[in-house]
């Protein structure tokens, strides 16, 4: 696969910074956590100053290039609407 | 036995639908998934087998598994205010892992894993009443590098020849697709037409030509989870498809298909 691919090899220093997107994506008391607080949310997570500020953003392509899979940015960002915004949905 | 085989997409706003997303369009689509529905209460199935690629729910980067199947008593899985628990049809789960490994696959097995949307959401709107029990087959999809599509389509063949060999009557279910780009600065531009000349071949019964794509050019058109559809292909051979839908939205084409295995 080359490296202009949509999905690239997710590269391990971006171990933690994926870590904490899966946690949003699919632990809903953390991303409650996180949408209260989201820098004492991230506190212990292994990850720098830098990607605890594009995480609070939610940069997608600032958390894409510094390694995050694109696909967890995505729902990650998805599933912090539907908590925000619950009735704006609707359900099937 | 096979007696059914159908492709059906998974995207989550067709289960919670934000506002963004078309209603008219969503609603075509149920009703496709809901002649799907009723093709699986004609057929009487003993099981489902759905082929779907985990979106890094039961799999994350600790361990990544190119194949991989739910072999428990049960699944369960969770997305916003849906809880879903599926009954496993275990003998024939157990089976699939058994006779894939005699055969050469090297597949991971799971009792306890996850389930992802990808696998309850087609079964949201499909599953038969009564229910029946499922046997959840997992392809790597997201976590590149992926199974090769002629790999899909190898495993495709193995676990085709064995659900023939089996007593039970199973539905073949491949979950996913067609075009769509999430996360990336393509999300808004999937690849239409490519999505309508892949219908084309497989209306004319040519699905094998699927294991003879490179992973590149999937991952390029936006249909790296056709990998599930690639699977069923090599399990059902050149059946021609029947196209229930093709729903393009703003982001991702939405096609239900039933290959009929019949006549």
């Amino acid at each position: 696969m080359s490296d202009g691919a949509h999905y690239r090899f997710p590269p391990s220093e971006a171990y933690h910074l994926n870590e904490c997107l899966y946690a949003l994506k699919s632990d809903r008391a953390f991303a409650e956590r996180f949408l209260a607080d989201s820098r004492a949310a991230t506190e212990a997570m292994g990850l720098t100053d830098g990607e605890r500020a594009d995480l609070r953003n939610m940069d997608r392509d600032a958390l894409v290039a510094r390694g995050a899979h694109p696909y967890l940015v995505f729902m990650a960002g998805l599933r912090l609407k539907m908590l925000a915004q619950p009735s704006e949905m609707e359900y099937f | 036995m096979i007696v059914g085989a159908f492709a059906v997409a998974h995207t989550p706003q067709l289960l919670i639908r934000p506002g963004t997303e078309d209603r008219d369009l969503v609603l075509r689509v149920h009703a496709a998934m809901g002649r799907v529905k009723r093709r699986l209460q004609e057929m009487k199935p003993d099981a489902i087998a759905i082929v779907a690629g985990d979106h890094v729910e039961a799999f994350f980067l600790d361990a990544v598994p190119a194949l991989a199947v739910y072999v428990g008593r049960e699944c369960a899985g969770s997305f916003g205010p849906y809880r879903y628990r599926l009954d496993i049809h275990e003998p024939l789960a157990r089976s699939v892992v058994e006779q894939g490994i005699e055969r050469g696959f090297d597949l991971l097995y799971t009792q306890d894993a996850p389930l992802d949307y990808a696998f309850y959401v087609p079964l949201h709107f499909v599953m038969p009443e009564p229910g029946v029990p499922i046997v959840p087959l997992h392809v790597n999809v997201y976590l590149p590098p992926q199974p090769t599509p002629a790999r899909c389509y190898a495993w495709g063949v193995a676990l085709g020849e064995i659900l023939r060999a089996r007593p039970e009557r199973v539905a073949l279910i491949a979950s996913g697709g067609m075009s769509h780009f999430p996360g990336t600065d393509r999300y808004a531009s999937p690849e239409f037409d490519y999505d309508r000349a892949l219908l084309e071949t497989l209306r004319e019964g040519r699905g094998r030509e699927m294991g003879r794509l490179t992973g590149e050019e999937l991952d390029k058109r936006g249909n790296i989870e056709l990998r599930t559809w690639i699977t069923l292909l090599g399990a059902i051979g050149d059946a021609r498809a029947d196209v229930y839908c093709y729903e393009p939205s703003w982001h991702h084409g939405n096609a239900v298909v039933e290959w009929p295995l019949d006549g």
